[in-house]
């Protein structure tokens, strides 16, 4: 009786445990292999100029290339900003001025996926942005800086500028933090 | 029994084991490929960088960060006292900040806030217990070394400086654990009067900034502003449409910051017949005679700014003004220049109206939609006896009639059609069309006002500027900013030089309100070449320099200083009102004394410099004179901050200073517009359910290896 109850828990929580491994790491996983996808449907998007979902099923598109030559950073970003999104890749905020637009651009990422090498940028490093048009445009980070979420307010801007943003810190466990970490680019 | 079981297991195949070795098998290429992905996202991190306060510098809030760790601390707590002397035309604040540090820390307190417009701050005082050191004026410099130096030694230090004209912040260094601050802070300002409403505002709170997408900020300090200050203060003339930014909106539910207690002493000098606060409830009590006592109705949330208003009884209406204040030899005197009250029409000299309206490629979409509204409604407005004229450009400038023609029934007509059939397109040649349209000539005979209709997208504004400076003759120039950037900077600097104002229309909507707002101050006669002179004959300097035009129901006020020996003279204020002269005589022997006058004066000469940087004065120059007057008059300024420094020292050197930046309450209403980032769900739980997973199955192999050994 005894040893059977023992069973029943080893089993239960080598399933449950299992179960959270492997989820954790497919969040991970997920986060590079829609990359690869996402890489083709850029490439698409590029040659037809019209937006390509990457998976039929999709309810996002890619709107731009970004990239960090300094840190071997090459990510196709996404529209939108919801939880589903951010899943794949780096999102474009809709409020915020269009990639290609001359306007203030705003990007968000996962702190432990595809924007976690934004704690390594460093100011005057240059983060360059593919639009769908095919143009290349190049940033140069201003600075960096934390936030609370809650004292975030977007300003327009009449020149290409661009705003990287995740969560802060970047090495905690918990999933819900009220700070956001944020790196300022302008037009180089 | 047992046995039996054991037998069974062995002899038939084990599908139990067969799965757990593919379940084993699949956990461990998940574990690889995330180990993939991780050496993938770990990219070079021997550069980690801090994070720099450079939020601050922008009036942007707020974060609380120990510099040293990374671990973030509570900031000390901060409460404040405001206590306002109105008296006549002059206000003296006194405000009082309190810093707790509740924290098991040594603390460094930053605290960013906003002060009136043209504030001129003058005292910083700091309280330890009884202990109370007076701030004292130094170059910026040499303050900020001052107290970074104190901050290092272990001494209680408190910095006081300017950030924006009307942004200030306070550094308050080495305050213990458990241990309570008091610094209090003094500034004097004028009272503001226009249409027979006196009013005081007390902004409570900076703006949260996103950071700035404009470059070269300090260039464009004005029209930064947008957000961060006058913002949502005073409907000024760069920013116009403020007060749109403060509307009454439910409150948020956020917890209450920074409480702030308020009293104001009113002394208006006349019986008062109406006192209200606009947003905050108050409680208003007699004092004496004329005076009145009034307090906020309890404590007080500091999330939107304080706006009083108090008007004279009917009968008591005061139409001039005129204080002083000795100080040393030098007598200072704040006017209130009222416009006189003119019977009819008939003394109004003929006006003589120029459009110019920018039909370039920047104007295509709404902007030019706007600006043909605007304009038409200006035509419409026109009678008989006004005369006018339209030029238009873009690579080129045109005008609608050779010379300006009477605006009668017939040529308004004319005017509107071609007006609508305006399209943009081209270049933006602004210089051709102020060519056309200033024509350099003095002629009394008539009121030239020119109406720039733009949105200002140049390059070369230094000499535009000094082409209106150079050709403005007696015409005054109205600017007037279209769509929905602007360059205000730019279009608020050229109404300065044109001697005229600034009107911005944001919107399609707002056109007919402040257009109307606009002709009816141009439609009313103005008195202009305001000059002032002693009866000996000698001329006096006087700010704002030169005097702005006097239009009816805005009255002006101006400072200034009478020269040594002249206090038995009479003072001339002359002025023009088309051919006719004006001029009043005051007597400067019997003054009214009042204390801030002096100081007001050296706010108003520094503003005054100041914005000559912008027409291109050298900073040098500059920086010598404001540095003279701001040292004299012991006021915050640009180039100079209020510091005090305890004398001794109060931190064991042994113990850490952390850095925190106090949090400010958000503006009532701000909170739910616009917000972003908060939304965007930027963390994902996988480093947590990994570290769990690997837990349960710790535990599960743990349960199993226990289980075995007990069965052997």
């Amino acid at each position: 009786m005894k040893a059977w109850a023992l069973r029943i828990t080893a089993f239960a929580l080598l399933t449950s445990g299992g179960f959270l491994l492997a989820d954790g790491c497919w969040i991970r996983t997920k986060a590079v292999l829609a990359q690869i996808l996402l890489q083709h449907a850029w490439e698409q998007t590029l040659t037809s100029g019209r937006q390509t979902k990457p998976w039929p099923w999709a309810d996002t598109w890619p709107v731009a290339r970004l990239q960090v030559q300094r840190l071997g950073i090459d990510l196709i970003v996404l529209e939108g900003d919801s939880g589903e999104v951010l899943a794949f890749g780096p999102g474009h905020l809709p409020a915020s001025s269009a990639p290609s637009d001359n306007g203030h651009c705003i990007l968000a990422g996962h702190r432990d996926t595809s924007f976690q090498f934004l704690q390594y940028l460093k100011k005057d490093d240059v983060v360059t942005l593919q639009t769908s048009n095919g143009r290349l445009q190049s940033y140069r980070v201003r600075e960096t800086m934390i936030h609370g979420a809650e004292e975030l307010y977007f300003q327009e801007s009449d020149s290409f500028a661009l705003t990287l943003l995740t969560c802060y810190p970047f090495d905690t466990l918990r999933a819900n933090t009220n700070l956001r970490y944020i790196v300022f680019a302008e037009k180089s | 029994m047992a046995n039996g079981k054991d037998d069974r297991r062995r002899a038939a195949p084990d599908p139990g084991n067969t799965l757990f070795i593919v379940y084993v098998g699949f956990v461990m290429f998940i574990v690889l490929l995330s180990m993939v992905v991780d050496s993938y996202a770990a990219v070079d991190s021997s550069e980690n960088q801090e994070v720099t306060l450079s939020g601050i510098r922008q009036g942007a809030l707020l974060f609380a960060t120990n510099g040293n760790e990374g671990k973030f601390v509570a900031a000390p707590q901060l409460s404040k006292d405001v206590e306002i002397y109105i008296s006549a035309m002059t206000a003296r604040t006194m405000v009082r900040q309190r810093f707790v540090n509740g924290t098991d820390q040594w603390q460094e307190a930053i605290y960013v806030f906003p002060l009136p417009d043209e504030s001129a701050v003058d005292q910083l005082r700091m309280r330890i217990g009884d202990r109370v050191i007076e701030g004292e004026i130094k170059e910026k410099e040499e303050a900020k070394t001052v107290y970074e130096q104190a901050k290092k030694e272990g001494k209680k230090a408190s910095l006081l400086s300017q950030e924006r004209p009307n942004i200030f912040t306070m550094a308050v260094a080495n305050i213990a654990p458990g241990e309570e601050i008091e610094v209090e802070i003094e500034f004097q300002q004028v009272v503001a009067l226009s249409n027979g409403i006196f009013s005081l505002r007390f902004p409570m709170v900076v703006g949260p900034r996103y950071i700035p997408g404009s470059p070269g900020i300090h260039d464009r300090e004005q029209e930064s502003l947008h957000f961060s200050g006058t913002g949502w203060a005073m409907d000024t003339d760069q920013v116009p449409d403020a007060s749109r930014i403060t509307p009454p909106v439910a409150p948020s539910g956020e917890q209450n910051l920074n409480p702030v207690r308020l009293m104001v002493e009113l002394a208006a000098g006349f019986s008062i017949a109406r006192v209200e606060s606009l947003y905050h409830g108050i409680i208003v009590a007699d004092e004496e005679r004329d005076v009145k006592l009034i307090r906020f109705d309890g404590n007080v949330k500091a999330d939107r700014d304080f706006v009083l208003e108090w008007e004279a009884a009917q009968q008591a209406r005061p139409q001039a003004a005129l204080f002083s204040e000795k100080r040393g030899s030098d007598t200072y005197l704040l006017m209130m220049l009222s416009p006189p009250i003119l019977d009819s029409s008939k003394q109004a000299p003929p006006r003589e109206l120029v459009f110019v309206l920018d039909t370039s490629g920047s104007m295509a979409g709404t902007s030019i939609v706007q600006a043909r509204e605007a304009l038409i409604l200006a035509i419409s407005r026109l009678t008989d006896h006004d005369r006018f004229n339209v030029i238009e450009f873009n690579s080129t400038a045109s005008k609608l009639f050779e010379h300006a023609e009477a605006a009668d029934a017939e040529h308004r007509k004319q005017a509107i059609r071609f007006v609508s059939s305006l399209k943009a397109n081209g270049g933006t040649e602004i210089a051709k069309a102020l060519d056309l349209a200033l024509d350099g000539k003095q002629n009394h005979e008539r009121i030239r006002q020119v109406m720039f209709l733009t949105d200002g997208s140049v390059g070369n504004e230094k000499e535009l500027l000094a082409t209106i400076a150079s050709r403005l003759g007696d015409s005054r120039l109205f600017t007037v900013g279209i769509g929905s950037a602007p360059n205000s900077y730019f279009m608020s600097r050229a109404a300065v030089m044109g001697r005229g104002s600034y009107t911005y229309i944001g919107k399609t909507s707002e056109v007919e309100q402040k257009m109307g707002r606009l002709f009816q101050k141009l439609e009313h006669p103005a008195i202009t070449d305001i000059t002032l002179k002693t009866s000996s004959g000698r001329s006096l300097q006087s700010y704002p320099d030169p005097i702005p035009d006097l239009y009816a129901g805005e009255p002006l006020v101006v400072s200034l200083k009478i020269p040594e020996g002249t206090e038995q003279e009479m003072l001339n204020i002359s002025g023009r009102l088309g051919v006719e002269r004006w001029q009043e005589s005051l007597n400067l022997k019997t003054l009214a004394e009042r204390s801030g006058v002096a100081t007001l004066w050296a706010r108003k000469k520094i503003r005054s410099l100041v914005d000559t940087l912008a027409l291109g004065a050298k900073e040098d120059h500059v920086r010598k004179e404001v540095l003279d007057t701001a040292l004299t008059h012991h006021l915050v300024s640009r180039y100079t901050s209020l510091v005090a420094v305890e004398k001794q020292v109060s931190r064991p050197l042994e113990e850490d200073i952390s850095q925190s930046v106090l949090k400010n309450n958000l503006p009532h209403g701000w909170q739910a517009q616009k917000i972003f980032g908060g939304t965007a769900q930027t963390a994902t739980p996988a480093q947590l359910r990994m570290i769990m997973g690997v837990l349960l199955l710790l535990a599960a192999f743990l349960l199993l290896y226990w289980n075995r050994r007990q069965r052997v």
